[in-house]
């Protein structure tokens, strides 16, 4: 009962009043105890423990907690906070020179210098033998940054011309040179620090090292105990003495694990909410961090080139015709009832989503975008002026050359969610005439066709997002290769212009106010003209055991976001 | 008989490779590669996909990269996972003993049941006892083995001593060696039962029917008239009943790196199965490959070591010539 309580308690708490809005309100890190052992849910294995090379989750939800980087991001406020880097200056946006703070050891014990900083730059990110997304980032309009050492603890970056989300990238791992530039210079860096790899073989300055990895079940990372952080006690942190990894494939297994107590956390999915909420004897919160930063959308193919094998449009013309019309992408805006995705799909816990961006984003999400709340009266009064009508009286649409207003629509088959939502998606545009064909396709399949057949015509689909909307830039600029509804790499409207416009100001222009007003205008633009056309934020929610202490749960930095000061309490 | 296994192991040469060659194929007809994840991020520009294709000679025609593998199978490299951003054959070891030892407990623990079981239902004919087994052998054989798994996982949680699913406890290293193999057996209980209640039930059937046939042929009755003892009528009865139990031991063979996929993903086994299952989902070509390849050498050797096995009861099969 006590559970089901809580449940009721905090669900409407964190639903609607928004608990996080003001963090440090109520944001206090107190000083903790010492010891302890946190035990996490993982479905899959990590894929190594190279944080340059291996990028996916599943590594990273590891490699984040035994490597830093210069900077961080408060999960907090989102802002970028010094880190390994003390302090740094800059007078024009392009030599910037940071200084790294003094004292800060590896978990091998020997000392973080400036050489580790230009080791990780010059010999693993710039180099050319090593397959890393890394290099992407910190290569700007097609020229790499030069990274010099100045003294011991002084380093210099040289951009090739300003680049704004620099800081928020200097969040990239450090690695130690001493360590790995025998490996670098033997060409082993590609296949080392691999999964077979010796625990004392991964050094990093993390809070924690790893202690042992035993495939398939479990990783365990030990207290780094040369971790530089301290509390405002002035004591060394982190508090906890180990972190496990439990690798779990199956989510009905993480479930009952939970249930008995052999797990501290699980990410909860909607369907547990019942089983949970059940419990009687309890020692579980559960926490509802607010909306997630991926987003959901359906996109409709404005292609409007001839395919170079079938000598045919990707879309047939009168088709393009519809697509590439504003007003038809508004009406099938109004046509969508979010709210009842919202209930069916996600139990009530999410939130219509009408920006590009999640509304996770404290720093540049716009709430003043366009919106499209469920109307099909307007939806259908729209296709009428758009010259629809049912002239032969069979329920569907015909447009005024008399061809039927039938679209085919394709998601992931193996996405239970999107499948889901396509089902009810294609039932309400069913309502106001238009004919949907779906069929739920493999995973693989789905991407060959929007990056490379293109032979589509609406596609639901997701993306995973973050902070700076900059990254999404291969989405947005009408080059990109992301650019789904027009892979033509030409403009069709004047706006995907401004759009690339607005991306190319955003980054060389450092100010953030004046940042934030050209991402709010580039929200506008989108919603708008509805290239994709948004759908549903759903909550991230955690169930946590009680025990712990300094628990600010975020959707940026997990339910253990900070977990250097994380403790048990007694 | 040496020339027998010779013919056997020289036919299966082309076995393997139209097998492999016909996977290979089938992998990359299939829509999209490796890199499909990677084209979605918004973070990744297309200079990257292009590095990753070159460097996994996944621009290549698909022949030439087929045999570019058969080569370097040749020489035992089994190529590099894309996924682990290792060597396969790394991945696999890591895996693979830890499967083993799954699909040998349930090979065993299947085996030992199989022969009491069987021969209990001759003895008691349509009698309660027998009907009862058979109506547990209809239930287990229906029964799919992943709601077996999620089921007996249930009832544990009422059960302090089982744990639920995994390998190792804990403090797996803090115990003895006796404590640890212990520890071992302890968590092997729910899979092993899970996989094995479906395969005895499946073997206990076809048992029975097959001593009900020999029972019933007319060289038994001239056994019955020698005034041969019942026990050495069934054991002559159980000999001859042999054939269709080795035959499906050699596939159970060709299945014990593979055949437990399911149930190792349920219960949180560290087995090869995941990983397979990842490497087919992910288009991890060499990781699959390799996998196909495995299965396939089992697949083989399995029906070998049935059919030495057979040859060895049965003297019909022996002096038949080839």
């Amino acid at each position: 009962m006590k559970a089901f309580i809580t449940i009721l308690f905090f669900l409407p708490l964190f639903l609607y009043s928004q608990p996080f809005k003001e963090p440090f309100a109520e944001y206090k890190l107190k000083c903790g105890k010492y010891g302890g052992r946190l035990i996490i849910p993982t479905t899959s294995d990590p894929k190594s423990f190279n944080p340059i090379l291996a990028k996916e989750t599943s590594t990273t939800q590891i490699t984040s907690l035994l490597f830093e980087g210069l900077t961080r991001i408060n999960p907090q406020t989102q802002k970028v906070e010094p880190n390994l880097a003390q302090s740094w200056q800059t007078e024009d946006n392009l030599v910037w020179i940071f200084h790294l703070r003094k004292g800060v050891r590896w978990s091998d014990g020997k000392e973080f210098t400036s050489d580790d900083v230009v080791f990780t730059f010059n010999d693993l990110i710039y180099n050319p033998d090593i397959p890393t997304s890394s290099r992407d980032i910190f290569t700007i309009e097609g020229k790499k940054i030069k990274v010099e050492k100045i003294d011991k603890y002084t380093v210099k970056f040289i951009l090739p011309s300003p680049f704004a989300p620099f800081l928020r990238a200097l969040t990239q791992e450090i690695l130690p040179k001493h360590k790995y530039y025998s490996k670098v210079i033997n060409k082993e860096f590609s296949f080392s620090m691999g999964l077979d790899s010796n625990p004392q073989d991964i050094v990093g300055c993390g809070p924690y090292r790893l202690k042992k990895y035993i495939p398939g079940e479990r990783v365990i990372l030990e207290r780094n105990s040369f971790y530089w952080k301290k509390d405002t006690c002035g004591r060394r942190l982190p508090y906890l003495e180990e972190i496990v990894f439990a690798i779990l494939p199956n989510q009905d297994t993480i479930l009952l694990k939970f249930l008995d107590r052999e797990l501290d956390y699980m990410p909860l999915r909607v369907e547990d909410l019942a089983i949970l909420g059940k419990r009687e004897k309890d020692d579980f919160t559960i926490y509802n961090a607010g909306v997630s930063w991926g987003s959901t959308f359906i996109v409709l193919n404005q292609n409007n080139q001839v395919n170079p094998y079938t000598k045919k449009y990707f879309v047939p013309l009168y088709k393009q015709k519809w697509f590439g019309n504003k007003k038809f992408r508004q009406a099938i805006s109004f046509a969508i009832d979010r709210k009842k995705i919202i209930d069916i799909v996600f139990s009530k816990l999410g939130k219509p989503q009408y920006s590009p961006l999640s509304s996770a984003n404290k720093l540049y999400y716009n709430s003043q975008v366009k919106e499209y709340p469920y109307n099909p009266k307007k939806a259908k009064k729209i296709l009428e002026s758009l010259g629809f009508k049912d002239r032969d009286n069979d329920g569907i649409l015909e447009d005024s050359g008399g061809h039927k207003l039938e679209i085919n629509f394709f998601t992931n088959a193996d996405n239970k969610e999107r499948v889901s939502i396509a089902v009810l998606i294609k039932k309400d545009l069913e309502k106001i005439g238009i004919k949907i064909n779906f069929l739920p396709l493999d995973f693989n399949n789905l991407v060959t066709k929007l990056t490379s057949t293109f032979e589509w015509e609406m596609i639901l689909i997701g993306l995973t997002g973050g902070i700076e909307p900059y990254f999404g830039k291969n989405v947005w600029s009408y080059k990109g290769t992301l650019h789904m509804w027009n892979p033509t790499g030409k403009p069709q409207h004047t706006w995907e212009e401004e759009i690339e416009d607005i991306f190319n100001q955003a980054a060389k222009i450092l100010d953030e106010k004046k940042r934030k007003e050209l991402f709010f205008r580039w929200q506008e633009i989108v919603s708008e003209n509805l290239p994709m056309i948004y759908l549903v934020s759903p909550y991230t929610l955690y169930a946590v055991r009680d025990k712990f202490g300094n628990l600010y749960p975020t959707t940026l930095g997990g339910p253990f976001s900070e977990i250097e000061y994380i403790y048990i309490k007694k | 008989m040496r020339k027998i296994i010779l013919k056997r192991l020289i036919v299966s040469f082309p076995l393997l490779l139209g097998m492999t060659f016909i996977t290979f194929l089938f992998i990359q007809i299939a829509p999209g590669d490796f890199l499909d994840t990677l084209k979605l991020n918004p973070q990744v520009s297309p200079q990257v996909i292009n590095f990753y294709k070159e460097k996994f000679h996944l621009d290549k025609p698909v022949v030439i990269q087929y045999f570019s593998w058969l080569k370097s199978i040749l020489k035992l490299d089994w190529g590099y996972s894309f996924t682990y951003k290792a060597p396969v054959i790394k991945v696999i070891t890591l895996h693979a003993f830890n499967t083993l030892i799954l699909s040998l407990s349930t090979i065993v623990f299947s085996w030992l049941f199989v022969f009491p079981l069987g021969i209990i239902c001759v003895r008691y004919k349509e009698r309660f006892i027998d009907k009862t087994i058979t109506f547990f052998s209809y239930i287990f054989i229906s029964f799919p083995t992943f709601l077996l798994a999620i089921f007996l996982l249930y009832l544990a949680t009422f059960i302090d001593f089982l744990p639920l699913g995994g390998m190792r406890s804990l403090n797996f290293d803090e115990l003895s060696k006796i404590g640890k193999i212990f520890d071992i057996l302890k968590h092997l209980i729910i899979p092993t039962l899970v996989l094995s209640l479906g395969s005895i039930a499946y073997l206990v059937r076809i048992l029975r029917a097959n001593l009900f046939e020999v029972l019933s042929s007319p060289f038994m009755n001239a056994l019955k008239a020698r005034g041969l003892p019942k026990r050495k009528i069934l054991f002559h009865a159980l000999k001859n009943s042999l054939n269709p139990m080795i035959t499906i031991f050699g596939y159970q063979l060709s299945g014990l790196l593979s055949g437990a996929a399911l149930t190792e993903i349920i219960c949180s086994w560290p087995g090869l199965g995941q990983v397979m299952l990842g490497a087919v989902r992910s288009q991890d070509l060499y990781l699959v490959m390799a996998s196909v390849f495995i299965g396939g050498l089992l697949l083989i050797l399995g029906n070998l070591v049935a059919d030495i096995l057979l040859a060895w009861v049965d003297p019909r099969i022996r002096y038949e010539r080839f």
